[in-house]
């Protein structure tokens, strides 16, 4: 077992930064998520730990040892692709025992990890098959058990359930999640989907435009976003960014007073709140009023979005919440989590 | 009575069939009398008579003195088998280095080798056996396999080329993750992926090498004769010896038929082979 190290690692191409100058420490045994929207470096980071991607500058450390110069293969890691990037001349088994086969592990020994194997993913009953006869679920558990068929050192994977329909995604994800709980294997994981992040990470990094936005527990990263691109990235739906200033005690959008502050008067601002900090109460009784918008029945949840000033916002309410559109309500914010960011820097100021 | 569009397919399906028998019958028409004229006395030849008594007397004829054709069949094989042997492996790893690898200026590279296809081989011919003659290579096999695997390469290169493109990376990253070296990824990953695709170009060498006549005419004389040089044997002071040339070029394409039956197979599943996803 143990961490990585990435140290001032920069990737480039032509012009083009994939990864911006950054450092990361990866504990041992930790589950870390890289985040991010497409094309903000959070697989090139990976890539790099794998050695599949040679840094442009900076060092790449598994455990103590550098391992810029070192071959994937003399990593010590297994990856799980986004493709699953099967072996399709090969049955299940075959594709299993890959690794353990490539790496001179003898013969007698192969069949029963194997097996082991493909019962920790429940793929016992193909083993005979080709992975062209298998589903995409079944495809995923394949790559997955060629993954932990050895016990690597670490294990990469790249967004392992963006292909599978959303439905098998929720039941792999808690498997993932008990995989990962059992083998206490250093893991990074790739995703842009925020729900797969929060839900598995230890720790997040949350990735743009090639830097590291901020790295904590999924719980700080929701609740202490420390920019406006974590902010509004992280959740669903998404935080409402009002634009305003603070005047006379209290924070206004559009000339609508929205909320009461401490805050000395201040223009250029975002505010951030999010939907479920937003209690729906009868016209007068909240905040400020404002006119219905749209309401959208969830099943779970209500969503009403309403205006204040030009711009919208979206409050949850509970299932049972009525109301038609242009109807006035009122709108209770918790103070203990709003935001406010500065308009121009993006970043949060602490209160 | 109004026409009803099934009426209207089925008359356009007939006009298809119709047709495609026509070039059908003007394709194998040719293949047809020489089949019928490898079997034919002399005398018979030049008669449109479907009916005669066959005889295999050709096909002895043409191994015997002066034609020998068994020296030169012997020859045709040597050449484009051993053609084939080299020219496939390095062109799989010519084209494995093309579809994987950023290398400079691949595209003119690339480019400049499919445009080698395009000289007409009569304008280089003389060169080669200028250079053939200084190097002592005229009238010899290796001087014919390098020719053949010069002709073959552009070829071979563009063909495996298609077919390695068509391997996802993903599968070649996991193999290197997985513990292999960038050799073992190609044994134990490409090369079998890739199989298809090889037999068909594996076969399509043989096939143009097999066919060659052009540098064979001008760069051999006695020893190193290949068969389609050989055919010209039968021209004799009688006449085109029709009989003893068809049973030549039986010879010629039975082995090009077989390799065709073989090859549509290959090319099904090399077209229909497609990647997990």
């Amino acid at each position: 077992m143990a961490g990585i190290s990435l140290v001032n690692i920069t990737k480039r191409w032509g012009n083009f930064i994939g990864v911006d100058n950054q450092s990361l420490s990866i504990e041992d045994k930790e589950f870390l998520v890289l985040l991010g929207p497409s094309g903000c470096g959070k697989t090139t980071t990976m890539r790099m730990i794998a050695g599949l991607e040679e840094p442009t500058s900076g060092d790449v450390l598994i455990g103590d040892r550098r391992v810029n110069d070192d071959l994937p293969k003399d990593r010590d890691i297994a990856m799980v692709f986004q493709n699953y990037g099967l072996y399709p001349h090969m049955s299940v088994a075959d594709n299993i025992a890959y690794p353990l086969r490539v790496r001179g592990v003898a013969k007698s020994e192969i069949p029963e990890r194997v097996k082991i194997a493909a019962e920790q993913v429940e793929l016992l009953d193909f083993l005979d098959r080709k992975p062209k006869a298998l589903s995409g679920g079944q495809r995923q558990r394949v790559a997955l058990a060629r993954a932990i068929v050895r016990t690597p050192q670490v294990f990469l994977m790249d967004e392992p359930l963006s292909n599978l329909d959303a439905k098998l995604r929720v039941t792999m994800r808690a498997e993932l999640k008990n995989l990962s709980h059992r083998l206490q294997v250093t893991t990074v994981y790739v995703t842009h989907d925020q729900i797969e992040a929060m839900t598995l990470a230890d720790r997040v990094a949350v990735m743009h435009q090639g830097k590291i936005l901020q790295l904590g527990t999924p719980a700080q990263i929701y609740n202490d976003p420390r920019s406006l691109f974590v902010a509004g990235f992280i959740g669903s739906p998404a935080m409402n960014l009002i634009e305003g200033e603070i005047k006379d005690g209290a924070f206004f959008a559009d000339g609508v007073r929205v909320v009461e502050t401490t805050l000395q008067a201040r223009s250029n601002l975002i505010l951030g709140i999010r939907p479920e900090d937003i209690q729906v109460v009868p016209q007068g009784q909240g905040d400020f009023d404002a006119p219905v918008f749209a309401s959208e029945n969830t099943g779970e949840s209500v969503l009403m979005t309403i205006h204040a000033g030009k711009q919208r916002l979206t409050a949850k309410a509970d299932r049972y919440a009525t109301a038609a559109i242009d109807e006035v309500i009122g709108l209770k914010i918790d103070r203990s989590h709003i935001y406010l960011f500065d308009k121009t820097t993006e970043a949060r100021i602490d209160d | 009575m109004a026409i009803t569009g099934r009426q209207r397919k089925q008359f356009w399906n007939s006009i298809q069939i119709v047709l495609i028998l026509i070039f059908t019958l003007i394709m194998l028409v040719p293949i047809a009398w020489i089949a019928l004229a490898a079997f034919k006395q002399h005398v018979d030849v030049y008669q449109l008579k479907l009916f005669f008594t066959p005889t295999f007397e050709n096909f002895q004829t043409v191994f015997e003195k002066p034609y020998e054709l068994g020296e030169k069949l012997k020859n045709s094989t040597i050449v484009a088998t051993a053609t084939v042997m080299i020219a496939i492996p390095v062109a799989t790893c010519a084209a494995y280095s093309f579809s994987r690898f950023d290398l400079r200026g691949r595209t003119i590279l690339l480019v400049l080798i499919l445009a080698t296809q395009f000289v007409p081989a009569v304008v280089i011919v003389l060169p080669f056996f200028v250079m053939f003659r200084d190097l002592g290579l005229l009238d010899t096999l290796q001087g014919l396999v390098l020719v053949n695997t010069a002709i073959v390469m552009p070829f071979a290169i563009w063909m495996i080329k298609g077919f390695i493109d068509g391997i996802p990376i993903d599968t070649e990253e996991a193999a290197l993750v997985d513990g292999s070296t960038r050799l073992q990824v190609i044994r134990n990953i490409v090369l079998p992926m890739a199989a298809p695709g090889l037999v068909t170009a594996c076969i399509f060498c043989f096939i143009i090498a097999w066919n060659e006549f052009l540098f064979a005419l001008i760069l051999t004389n006695r020893e190193a004769v290949t068969l389609p040089v050989g055919l010209a044997l039968f021209k004799a002071e009688e006449g085109d010896l029709w009989n003893l040339l068809a049973a030549a070029g039986i010879i010629i394409m039975v082995p090009m038929f077989i390799l065709a039956l073989i090859i549509r197979k290959h090319f099904v599943q090399g077209m229909t082979m497609g990647a997990v996803r």
